[in-house]
């Protein structure tokens, strides 16, 4: 197995070569012609004028005046613009519908480990052998009014559905200020807000499952955000919510939710990202992160969770082509107050994408886990995770073909080595997803 | 102490509001919008273009600090028909800006204002490519929309800005006049182009065949968005051989591999257009038309 991957990753973009010049070479002969375009003339425009924003009758008064007096001037000077040409017929230009925006998002998985319980700790990974549904998800979004909009994301398993996200956000609040409230999932680092269509990867980093749960971090509550006033784009935010859930908060409350006395019984997330444009080609992202919320062992013992990421991407866009780089990082910190102890662990991942050619892409991918440690240094047993008791790393090469940008094809193959387990855990997946409906926008 | 008010001073010249600045913020997703903005608004306007003319306007990435324009804009001004789609939305909302949300005066689809072609009747399906459901959104090839584009931005600016309505009207006067009389010209030299058959790499040229009066024979593109295959591009080069095509059009952004060979089959040149306006590098959407038209000619049938 550890043979097939670098011949795979050899082999792999010699298909693709293949395929470009197959699909430049063109052979004699054929039929069928296009039909020609049929053109139109434009036609002369009509009017169409909303209706004026609602104001305070005081500042109404003192618009009417203002306008009366400009278009006033306006007309003696014979110089007033022709009013907007004509609008568009009703229903073009997706205005027609008060429905909200729907796709559904399908990723199903073919698997095999070379040991029957791998670890696996993502809720979307493939984990047996043979076919895994990963999920189907119902991505939900619209407009409520103009203040806000609503988000939601519904994922059907084979035994159940299950609400990921349901949020709105205001659009509308003055000082560069976004609220967020709902279900959703916390803003801490950069993988942990991303749904599996966005990955680039079939399975989730262990550091993800290990330290907030399968699903990722996220809960029901409340997040603030701002854009800070500087010349850069730096976004603050912060964010409160419920520390239950063993899928979603398992180093929190998790699993044993003990409720809510105080706030403090609330997780606290807190992030800043920054974003510097490094030219048109080249761009970096980076954040630091720290969440906060009781645990469950014993009374006001807490779990804090600090995280840096970083992202860093060339996509050239000042010459023609389709390829992109991308080299995304996130570490994490985690101390835990247990009953007269501290009990702390790091964990990292990092990884590199290549989209090579239009539909062809390479990624490779390097995560380490460290063991539980107490205040003396020592380790001691980690009660979520029993087994972990040394050093975990985990390598992963992937390769995607996209036929279009609503389905793609990704072959991954990947080594975990626990440092507890006698032999390491191979794993190979070929996944598939596809996507229907509304076109989703793509986050950077 | 008087670093701390040192520190405070400048903490509340980084807070005070924008209002301070004083000109009229445009944001248009694509170089074209922005240079007929420029034109229009003058002196008045600060205008920004989301993206760069050699850039697939399908697929701008969303980078954080598009967002960060977004959030000082008073007008943004979108190509709409879905060809931001994939970037814009979220940009939007992360932008923060009650003044140019959907719904708002701030918000302006310039489609609304054209006659568009090649509107799907009927059911659409991505089974038939990267279709654009509310008609084809590569309008600003043609500067007679454009110009209506220019009528419709002047008006919204007039209102949003009316201290400035009459320096927006006179701008636009100016601006009509002189693309006018630059389209009529170029309609004149390129007389030899009507009626000739022209194949094209994507489905973006209809709007420029109908201004310029050639026939799209077959498109490079099996489907919108969908790469060639093999037997679509035999198709495309016989249809060329029996209909005597001697242009292949593309955008800059676009592969030429495939169109360099069947050219080469064929006998026919190909031709990279400029994208959209160098507005970046100070072109006008005038110089874009011509440089385009410029360099169909060139080509030669």
């Amino acid at each position: 197995m550890s043979i097939l991957l670098p011949l795979f990753l050899v082999l792999l973009p010699g298909l693709a070569l293949a395929q470009e010049r197959e699909e430049d070479e063109a052979p004699e002969g054929g039929e069928a012609p296009d039909a020609p375009e049929e053109p139109e003339e434009p036609e002369a425009p009509s009017s169409d004028e909303p209706p004026p924003p609602e104001v305070s009758p005081d500042e109404l008064a003192a618009i009417e005046a203002a306008l009366a007096a400009d278009t006033a001037a306006l007309q003696a000077a014979g110089t007033l613009p022709p009013e907007p040409p004509p609008a568009a017929p009703p229903g073009r230009g997706g205005g027609g519908s008060m429905n909200p925006d729907l796709s559904f998002i399908l990723d199903v998985a073919g698997a095999a480990f070379s040991d029957p319980e791998p670890l696996q700790g993502g809720a979307h990974d493939p984990v047996v052998d043979g076919v895994n549904l990963q999920q189907l998800e119902l991505a939900i979004g619209g407009a409520v009014d103009p203040y806000l909009r609503f988000d939601g994301n519904l994922v059907f398993a084979q035994f159940g559905v299950e609400l990921e996200e349901a949020y709105a956000t205001t659009t509308s609040l003055p000082g560069r200020l976004q609220l967020r409230a709902g279900q959703f999932l916390t803003r801490f680092g950069r993988f942990n807000v991303t749904h599996p269509h966005s990955w680039s990867f079939v399975d989730q980093p262990f550091a993800l499952s290990r330290i907030f749960g399968g699903e990722g971090n996220r809960g029901l509550g409340a997040e603030a955000s701002v854009l800070l006033p500087l010349p850069w784009y730096a976004e603050l935010l912060a964010s409160e919510t419920m520390a239950n859930g063993a899928a979603t908060a398992r180093s929190f409350y998790g699993g044993q939710d003990l409720g809510v006395d105080s706030p403090l019984h609330l997780q606290s997330t807190v992030a800043l990202k920054q974003f510097h444009p490094l030219g048109p080609d080249w761009a970096l992202m980076w954040g630091l992160s720290w969440a906060s919320g009781p645990n469950p062992t014993g009374r006001d013992n807490r779990t804090e969770v600090y995280g840096g990421d970083l992202l860093l991407k060339w996509r050239p866009v000042t010459r023609a082509s389709h390829q992109e780089l991308r080299v995304h990082a996130e570490g994490f910190w985690r101390r835990r107050q247990v009953p007269e102890d501290v009990y702390s662990d790091t964990d990292a991942f990092a990884l590199a994408t290549w989209r090579f050619a239009r539909r062809w892409g390479l990624g490779a991918r390097a995560e380490w886990g460290s063991m539980l440690t107490n205040l003396d240094g020592d380790r001691v047993t980690d009660e979520l995770d029993p087994e972990w008791t040394n050093v975990r790393t985990r390598l992963s090469g992937q390769t995607t073909f996209w036929p279009t940008e609503f389905s793609r094809l990704r072959l991954q193959l990947s080594r975990d080595a626990p440092a507890w387990r006698l032999d390491p855990v191979l794993a190979a997946f070929l996944a598939l997803e596809v996507s229907v409906g509304a076109h989703g926008a793509h986050s950077y | 102490m008087r670093k701390l008010l040192a520190a405070l001073a400048l903490l509340a010249a980084l807070l005070l509001p924008r209002a301070s600045l004083a000109a009229f913020r445009v944001v248009a997703t694509v170089p074209d919008l922005a240079a007929l903005a420029q034109e229009v608004g003058g002196e008045h306007v600060k205008v920004t273009s989301l993206s760069l003319h050699t850039q697939d306007p399908h697929f701008v990435d969303a980078r954080p600090n598009l967002a960060l324009e977004l959030s000082k804009a008073d007008l943004l001004l979108l190509v709409g028909l879905d060809l931001e789609i994939g970037w814009l939305p979220d940009l939007l909302t992360g932008s923060r800006n009650a003044r140019i949300q959907p719904g708002a005066d701030g918000y302006l689809d310039c489609s609304q204002f054209v006659q568009l072609l090649e509107v799907p009747a009927g059911q659409v399906s991505r089974a038939e490519g990267d279709i654009h459901p509310g008609g084809n959104p590569h309008y600003l090839y043609d500067p007679r929309r454009a110009e209506v584009v220019a009528q419709g931005i002047a008006a919204r600016l007039a209102k949003l800005d009316p201290a400035n309505a009459g320096a927006y009207a006179e701008n636009l006067a100016t601006m009509l006049q002189r693309l006018h009389a630059r389209r009529t010209e170029l309609e004149a030299r390129a007389a030899a182009l009507v009626g000739q058959p022209v194949v094209a790499y994507h489905r973006s040229m209809p709007y420029l065949a109908d201004w310029l009066g050639f026939e799209l024979a077959a498109h490079i593109e099996p489907k919108p968005g969908i790469p060639p295959t093999p037997a679509h591009v035999a198709r495309v080069l016989a249809t060329m051989k029996h209909a005597h095509v001697h242009l292949v059009i593309q955008e800059g952004y676009y592969p030429t591999t495939t169109s360099e060979l069947v050219a080469g089959q064929s006998g026919a040149h190909v031709v990279a257009l400029p994208g959209g306006t160098n507005f970046q590098g100070g072109e006008t959407y005038g110089d874009f038309i011509a440089r385009m038209v410029d360099l169909m000619l060139e080509a030669g049938p």
